[in-house]
């Protein structure tokens, strides 16, 4: 399951991703950020994910590219510990910021 | 919907027979007549047949008993069958259908009855005629699949196997949740001793995530034979991956390199669960995390490549698995890492019983029957012995060889020193002599303890006894990065010579620094004493080399080999 958020005032897009965060909502998450306007700032809240796999871990990559690559700013929020450590093993800390 | 059906009628009472006739064909149908039960199964032809009407109660063979035949006569052709009956005994009804009839008409016939029947019946062929015709559709469809997928498969499996992953050193586990896998485990020796191995996990499953593994494989072996480093081969890799993949395809991965001429491997692991070392000195496993991102994700000029060395002892163990072992589920629905991986991380299980061990873990938490992901496991028993070619591979075939005559000279100042790795190139001039290359992994370890010794003693002025401890061992190559990078004057010379006729065969490898040499005379009286560490290269070049000649007071030395071609 994956909802989303567009703030108007900070132009800021939430996506929201619910229960098991793999190949299976790779279409919702994909629609969630290219359906809307182009944001400054993307956030990824992660606090119902359950279990997250290597394709997740693509399609925040993709999202990444989407909001710009380098100069982008996507935020990683709310992972439990299982979550997070999976983030940590691949090193996203350094290509998103995570807390 | 206006279909014309061929209908096999069956009825012993000639005008009820005649009736049903006449009505059908009224309505556009051709019509087969038989006369008892007997009579229609010898009638029934499933190619032209579409529709049976019977009788239930005739001579020779009634309506079930017929109608049963007929079915196993048309087989997977789906023909409707119709009972005809002038009972009207509710049980007698309802059992014609229970034996596979579609229908059945009371007698006496009305017309407008039995024109509606038909019309449901043509409109039930029409879509049993899709679905057959879907079926087949898919099934082709299916079967072409398989077969391209086998030969995908031969294709996948000649590309990332070598036959270096027989290595007794080395036991791997397998399991893939597709017919293709996104994991890979490659081995290849390198020309100078030793290994190196990979083991990589990407992204997703299946054929998608199986194809990066091609160019993969492909760097990987072609790389290491032609004796470049690790830390020239992961950049590369990565630089391919990135220009060819889609942003959302990565290969998450572990490289180990396996150095026996100083007893050490180096680690580098982006993005997979921590490497387990196992010291036969030390209880607890270290252990070696990922301090990279995965392959594929970073842009050349971005990309870093952190690598852990570790010295070792022959028996020394070292395990390296993918993360649909660390992201399994356990059979209460937690993941796997948290509880169940713990024993190994703590040292409880014995190192050359550990990737047994995680097997049973998971087919005891009953990951295996079911695997989410694909599933890889590679433990490697540590050697100095690995790779070291037995004689029988350097046995070249018997042959004349032209005569050759050539030397060069290569200088590296320092900014050369710096970027550049020269033993590859210098390999392959060296190697153009046919009778040469046959040895090429001799001349490549003889030419790169000429090179690092040149670099790291005489233009770094590196002090090898420090490489005595584990500790040390590390920070000696910290100590190897922070100089070169510095680096602003120095050099090394390379100067090759060959020549070769009939009756003599012979390369010189000179090799200068601008340091400042070294107590020659002094460590030649302990060359036969391998236990030290810094003499182990010296000791090796004489075993390899016709003669080693230092001069200039040990900033330069000559090593000439001898071949032979018979």
């Amino acid at each position: 399951m994956v909802e989303s958020f567009f703030d108007n005032q900070s132009e800021c897009l939430t996506i929201k991703v619910k229960g098991r965060f793999d190949y299976s909502c790779h279409k919702m998450f994909k629609d969630a950020f290219t359906s809307t306007k182009v944001a400054n700032s993307y956030e990824v809240n992660l606090s119902e994910v359950m279990y997250l796999d290597s394709s997740a871990l693509g399609m925040l990559l993709l999202l990444r590219d989407y909001a710009g690559g380098a100069s982008s700013v996507v935020k990683l929020t709310h992972g439990n510990s299982a979550v997070v450590e999976i983030l940590t093993i691949a090193n996203f800390h350094r290509l998103f910021e995570i807390s | 919907m206006k279909q014309v059906l061929t209908i096999l009628v069956a009825d012993d009472n000639p005008s009820d027979l005649v009736l049903l006739e006449s009505i059908l064909s009224q309505l556009g149908h051709n019509v087969v007549l038989a006369t008892n039960g007997r009579d229609a199964i010898d009638k029934f032809d499933p190619l032209s047949i579409q529709l049976v009407c019977l009788d239930v109660e005739m001579p020779n063979k009634n309506g079930w008993e017929a109608a049963l035949e007929i079915q196993s006569i048309a087989g997977d052709v789906f023909v409707p069958i119709i009972f005809l009956s002038g009972v009207t005994d509710i049980m007698m009804l309802s059992n014609c259908l229970n034996i596979g009839g579609t229908d059945f008409i009371s007698k006496p016939y009305k017309p407008a009855l039995i024109t509606a029947k038909l019309n449901a019946i043509v409109r039930l062929l029409v879509t049993q005629k899709t679905l057959a015709e879907q079926r087949d559709q898919v099934a082709s469809y299916n079967a072409r699949l398989l077969e391209d997928q086998e030969i995908a498969k031969v294709v996948y499996e000649n590309i990332t196997n070598s036959n270096c992953l027989k290595d007794s050193a080395l036991s791997t586990i397998h399991y893939g949740s597709d017919t293709f896998n996104g994991d890979v485990i490659l081995a290849a020796y390198k020309p100078n001793g030793g290994m190196h191995l990979l083991l990589g996990d990407f992204a997703g499953h299946g054929l998608s995530a199986a194809i990066g593994a091609l160019p993969l494989a492909d760097i990987f072996f072609d790389w290491t034979k032609k004796g470049f480093l690790m830390r020239q081969i992961i950049p590369e890799i990565n630089a391919r991956l990135k220009k060819i993949l889609p942003s959302n395809m990565f290969c998450s991965a572990a490289f180990i390199d396996i150095q026996v001429n100083n007893s050490s491997i180096e680690v580098w692991n982006g993005g997979l669960p921590d490497l387990l070392f196992f010291s036969q000195r030390a209880r607890r496993p270290i252990r070696l995390a990922s301090n990279n991102l995965p392959l594929g994700v970073l842009s050349p000029d971005a990309f870093e490549c952190q690598i852990d060395p570790i010295s070792f002892v022959t028996g020394d163990r070292l395990i390296a698995f993918s993360d649909g072992v660390y992201e399994a589920a356990d059979s209460s629905g937690n993941m796997f890492f948290q509880s169940i991986l713990e024993p190994l991380y703590a040292g409880d299980i014995e190192a050359s019983y550990s990737v047994e061990w995680l097997m049973e873990q998971l087919q005891k938490e009953k990951v295996l029957e079911n695997p989410h992901d694909d599933i890889s496991c590679l433990g490697v028993r540590l050697d100095s012995n690995i790779g070291v070619s037995s004689p029988k591979q350097s046995l070249p075939k018997s042959h004349h060889e032209a005569p050759a005559d050539f030397s060069f000279e290569y200088v590296l100042n320092a900014d050369s020193l710096r970027n550049t790795d020269p033993l590859p190139y210098v390999l392959q001039i060296i190697t153009t002599v046919p009778g040469l290359s046959n040895f090429s992994s001799q001349i490549f370890m003889i030419l790169s303890e000429l090179y690092s010794n040149a670099l790291e003693h005489g233009v770094l002025q590196l002090k090898s006894h420090k490489k005595d401890s584990s500790d040390g061992f590390a920070c000696y190559y910290e100590e190897r990065e922070r100089n070169l990078a510095s680096l602003s004057e120095g050099y090394v010379k390379i100067s090759v010579k060959v020549s070769s006729d009939d009756s003599n065969r012979t390369l010189v490898l000179y090799v200068e620094d601008s340091g400042d040499g070294f107590d020659f005379a002094n460590i030649k009286h302990n060359i036969s004493d391998t236990e030290l560490l810094y003499n182990r290269g010296l000791a090796l070049l004489d075993q390899l080399c016709y003669k080693v000649e230092f001069t200039k007071g040990g900033s330069a030395v000559a090593a000439h080999y001898h071949w032979n071609v018979d």
